[in-house]
């Protein structure tokens, strides 16, 4: 038996469990409950309410990877800087709650953020008045910080920490002051993590349906709840398959854009 | 010299304030769950009690047997076929592994919800009910390309004349390939393991699509919290925390947590 | 007169990190236009004293001066100094021509003695062909560095650096990573455009090859000191101290001790030397190139020995021969058989004594007594 062969039982897992469903997914797009060939599924998702959903979701999710950007790459860069002999636990302390289930960790959030929860009681106690704080966009936003945070740090510490010193060194030799090393090299040569760091948050922000639906009882209503009550609670599954098709897409090329801005890297990735 | 001092003490101050925003609220649940009071605005004493109470709920006690057997089959299926996968990988050409690697991205890049409903509607077109069967079958899918890239790499660090070694001294290409190369990728393989295992544990988007009749761990937090939050849970939570903990410690004493 | 042609002067320079001490109290000048080699083993501290003359690193103690001025607090982008690294450190993020440019656009059209912005960009495009030619890779301005081959990016790493009209050029063994035949190239290419562009070169290596063939004057280290400074030949003709005598080239180094002036005793045997000036029955090192030794009928020699092992070099053979506890190497054009009897005689001239030092690092294979190993003895 030639050895490629040992390869068939993963490709046809492969197949038949990632790659079928996903057609699943475009047949019951383009059909109606009884079968037939249809695009009003579609039609349907392009009025205004369903427009509007859409928009909220990536408007959040841009807000929340715009935040992640600028908390976590002055964290990943003075984690890689060589400052800190101590760095490399300071790095596990910060990849640990990524690896904390994420409903645990909108929980803790939950905690925090409640109308008895432990931020309002604490105001009260301090005699400020107490905050509406569950069911704002702000919460959300916040819920998906701190999910998603470590995912942006991550990268761009491997792709820093990976950087040649003598790159720096050389610029500097060059004639590069402080804050040139850092906008015309570091800043530059750190794109690859900064591209795969944006991904991995930007990606499960869009499409999150728990984070808002626990933060914000449902007055925030994104396109992951949307498609997560077109399945469980209406049961029409054509439309969510059509809302789901057009968001895999939209993913797919940002994805394709994102790949553009960096074309010869994987990324410091994580995997 | 002052100058460095104080910016070093300054970065320093940025990532102890980063480190605090994610800690806090992980160690405020940690604390309510041995809060005797149901409110979170006051602390009332030390109690067991939710843990207690955790441990005599029947629901509870069948969603994490439920969990636990969905990762161990996952993680004994994913392993195995991963491996196997990424030694005939190698010996393919390279056009037929470009496309079987794309297509192990394709889990990694698709979101979690359409991965989730995609296999939902499989499930419903088949009528396959929907259950910790269906859960399993959606767990190996997503596991498996964690083993794949685990391996990989060990196999492509591997000497490639030691499978012709083995060959040339007498070995049978089964024999190489148990004797040899299994051998030397076993790092990689047991990483995989743990990391399909870890994934598994703490998968909920996947599992909340794929099953109806039983419900992981996960699945419970979900459920719990729409309804508002219960010291329990924070037991629960504390519990699954220590116990990510405990294996993502095993996986790194492997391979050092960055390179996961 | 020499202290005008003093570019750039290190005193009492101490470096140590943390318990370690790199430096130990090192005082070196190099003058204007000369092509210096600093050259030790690994671990010498000949990159450490590199990094303190480009700013990468602090001296502990000393300080070093620039035509007399002292630079030590002065970061690198304000030296007119410029560095060619081991790996290269080319900027992969940047094409050819945006790495050799990177230092120029940093500067102000004034500085590049133009007016506008315009003319910087053409006047920066002149320099940068101008340098491609130099380094022969024209043509290669919008090639991704990645694409190139090790001897490329060394060559770009060399424009870059030198695009930028240093007074000082620091290489640390840019040619380490090059297969032989590239290196040989490259070495007499560098002494080369040092020559044409009439600037200073500190060049670092292990290689005493490299050393010997580009040099104009050689420091050699060992253990954070300098031990000889020198021009080439009077380094391999004159070693100060046994370390320097291994190092450079290869040498019989045998103890022996120094009877009176011009006179020394070594092997139970006693020979004329020129060395003068060390104490009656002073115990030193006698130091003897394999090449100086001249081998003759068992009658006529000043020792006799027996053929160990012969190797053909080349153009020479190389053998060992059993003298008494000693075993010497020596070079010969003629072969004489295993197991002969052979004479050696060396002439007066070609002995050199040194003063005794303690020198852990000569390998163990220079006085290999007979069969045993040098604890023992």
């Amino acid at each position: 038996m030639k050895r490629s062969w040992y390869a068939s039982p993963y490709a046809l897992w492969m197949v038949l469990f990632t790659v079928v469903p996903l057609l699943f997914v475009c047949w019951y797009a383009f059909t109606t409950p009884s079968g037939a060939f249809t695009l009003d599924n579609f039609s349907k998702i392009a009025q205004p309410m369903y427009l509007l959903v859409l928009w909220d979701s990536l408007r959040l999710a841009l807000y929340c990877t715009a935040l992640c950007l600028l908390i976590g790459y002055p964290t990943a860069y003075f984690l890689a800087s060589r400052d800190f002999s101590r760095a490399q636990s300071l790095v596990v302390l910060i990849i640990v709650p990524m690896w904390m289930n994420f409903l645990l960790r909108t929980y803790a959030m939950m905690t925090l953020l409640e109308d008895n929860g432990v931020l309002n009681t604490l105001m009260r106690a301090m005699g400020l008045p107490g905050m509406k704080m569950i069911g704002t966009e702000g919460a959300v936003v916040l819920g998906m910080v701190y999910n998603y945070l470590p995912f942006m740090v991550l990268p761009i510490y491997t792709v820093l920490k990976k950087m040649d010193y003598s790159v720096i060194e050389a610029a500097q030799d060059l004639g590069c002051n402080p804050l040139q090393v850092v906008s015309r090299v570091v800043l530059p040569m750190s794109i690859p993590g900064v591209v795969s760091g944006i991904t991995m948050v930007f990606m499960p922000a869009v499409t999150t349906f728990s984070i808002s639906r626990l933060l914000s009882s449902g007055m925030v209503y994104l396109v992951g709840d949307m498609i997560e009550d077109y399945f469980i609670s209406m049961n029409n599954r054509n439309v969510g398959s059509s809302i789901s098709l057009v968001m895999l897409v939209l993913i797919i090329l940002s994805i394709g854009f994102l790949r553009k801005v960096d074309p010869d890297s994987e990324g410091g990735g994580l995997w | 010299m002052v100058r460095t001092h104080r910016a070093k003490a300054l970065k320093g101050a940025y990532l102890a304030l980063v480190l605090a925003f994610l800690y806090i609220p992980i160690v405020i649940m940690i604390a309510l769950s041995f809060n005797k009071s149901v409110s979170r605005a006051e602390w009332t004493g030390f109690t067991l009690d939710w843990y207690a109470k955790l441990f005599q709920s029947k629901q509870i006690m069948a969603a994490l047997r439920v969990t636990l057997e969905v990762a161990v089959l996952a993680t004994a299926v994913s392993t195995v076929i991963g491996t196997l996968g990424a030694i005939g990988m190698q010996a393919m050409n390279t056009g037929m592994a470009n496309v079987l690697v794309n297509m192990s991205y394709l889990p990694m890049t698709t979101p979690d919800i359409v991965t989730g409903v995609s296999l939902m509607l499989m499930f419903v077109f088949t009528k396959v009910p929907m259950g910790k069967w269906t859960m399993l079958m959606a767990h190996i899918a997503f596991d498996t390309p964690y083993v794949l890239f685990s391996v990989m790499p060990k196999l492509r660090q591997m000497n490639p004349n030691l499978y012709e070694a083995a060959l040339d001294l007498g070995c049978s290409p089964l024999q190489a390939l148990y004797k040899v190369i299994l051998p030397e990728i076993s790092p990689g393989i047991v990483t995989g393991a743990l990391l399909a295992f870890t994934m598994s544990l703490d998968d909920f988007v996947i599992s909340y699509f794929t099953s109806n009749t039983d419900q992981n761990l996960a699945m419970i937090v979900y459920s719990a919290a729409r309804r508002g939050v219960e010291p329990t849970m924070y037991a629960l939570s504390t519990l699954m925390f220590v116990a990510i903990m405990a294996l993502l410690l095993a996986v790194n004493r492997r391979s050092g947590l960055e390179n996961i | 007169m020499v202290q005008d042609m003093r570019l750039i002067e290190l005193k009492g320079v101490c470096k140590s990190f943390g318990d370690t001490e790199v430096l130990h109290d090192v005082d070196l000048y190099i003058r204007k236009c000369e092509f210096i080699t600093l050259l030790g083993p690994s671990g010498c501290g000949k990159t450490t004293l590199l990094r303190i003359i480009g700013g990468f690193e602090m001296p502990t103690s000393g300080e070093v001066l620039f035509e007399g001025k002292d630079m030590t607090g002065i970061p690198p982008h304000k030296r007119r100094i410029n560095t060619v690294f081991q790996k290269y450190a080319l900027f992969n993020h940047l094409n050819v021509y945006d790495n050799i440019a990177f230092g120029l656009n940093l500067k102000t059209p004034e500085q590049l003695g133009v007016k506008t912005k315009a003319e910087k960009k053409a006047e920066i495009e002149r320099r940068v062909s101008r340098m491609l030619k130099l380094v022969k890779m024209e043509g290669y301005e919008k090639r991704s560095t990645n694409a190139l081959s090790g001897g490329q990016q060394q060559r770009i790493a060399i424009a870059r650096a030198l695009v930028n009209e240093p007074e000082v050029l620091l290489l640390d063994e840019p040619l380490g990573a090059l297969d032989l035949k590239l290196r040989k190239e490259m070495q007499l290419e560098l002494k080369a455009m040092q020559q044409q562009l009439g600037i200073t070169f500190i060049y670092v290596t292990h290689d005493q090859e490299e050393a010997l063939t580009m040099s104009d004057t050689i420091a050699v280290m060992n253990g954070g000191r300098v031990q000889q400074i020198g021009d080439p030949k009077r380094i391999y003709d004159e070693p100060k101290n046994a370390f320097v005598a291994d190092f450079i080239g290869e040498s019989n180094i045998i103890p022996g001790e120094m009877l009176e002036d011009d006179l020394v005793r070594f092997s139970d045997t006693e020979f004329q030397c020129v060395d003068e000036g060390f104490e009656k029955n002073e115990p030193v090192d006698v130091v003897i190139r394999p090449e100086d030794i001249m081998i003759v009928g068992e009658d006529v020699g000043m020792l006799t020995g027996t053929v160990q092992s012969v190797v053909f070099k080349g153009v020479h053979y190389e053998m060992i021969v059993i003298s008494g506890q000693f075993k010497w190497k020596v070079q010969s054009t003629t072969m004489q058989p295993v197991g002969s009897r052979v004479g050696m005689t060396i002439v007066p001239y070609n002995i050199h004594i040194m003063h005794r030092t303690d020198m852990p690092n000569i390998p163990d294979n220079i006085y290999v007594p007979d069969g045993e190993s040098r604890e023992e003895a």
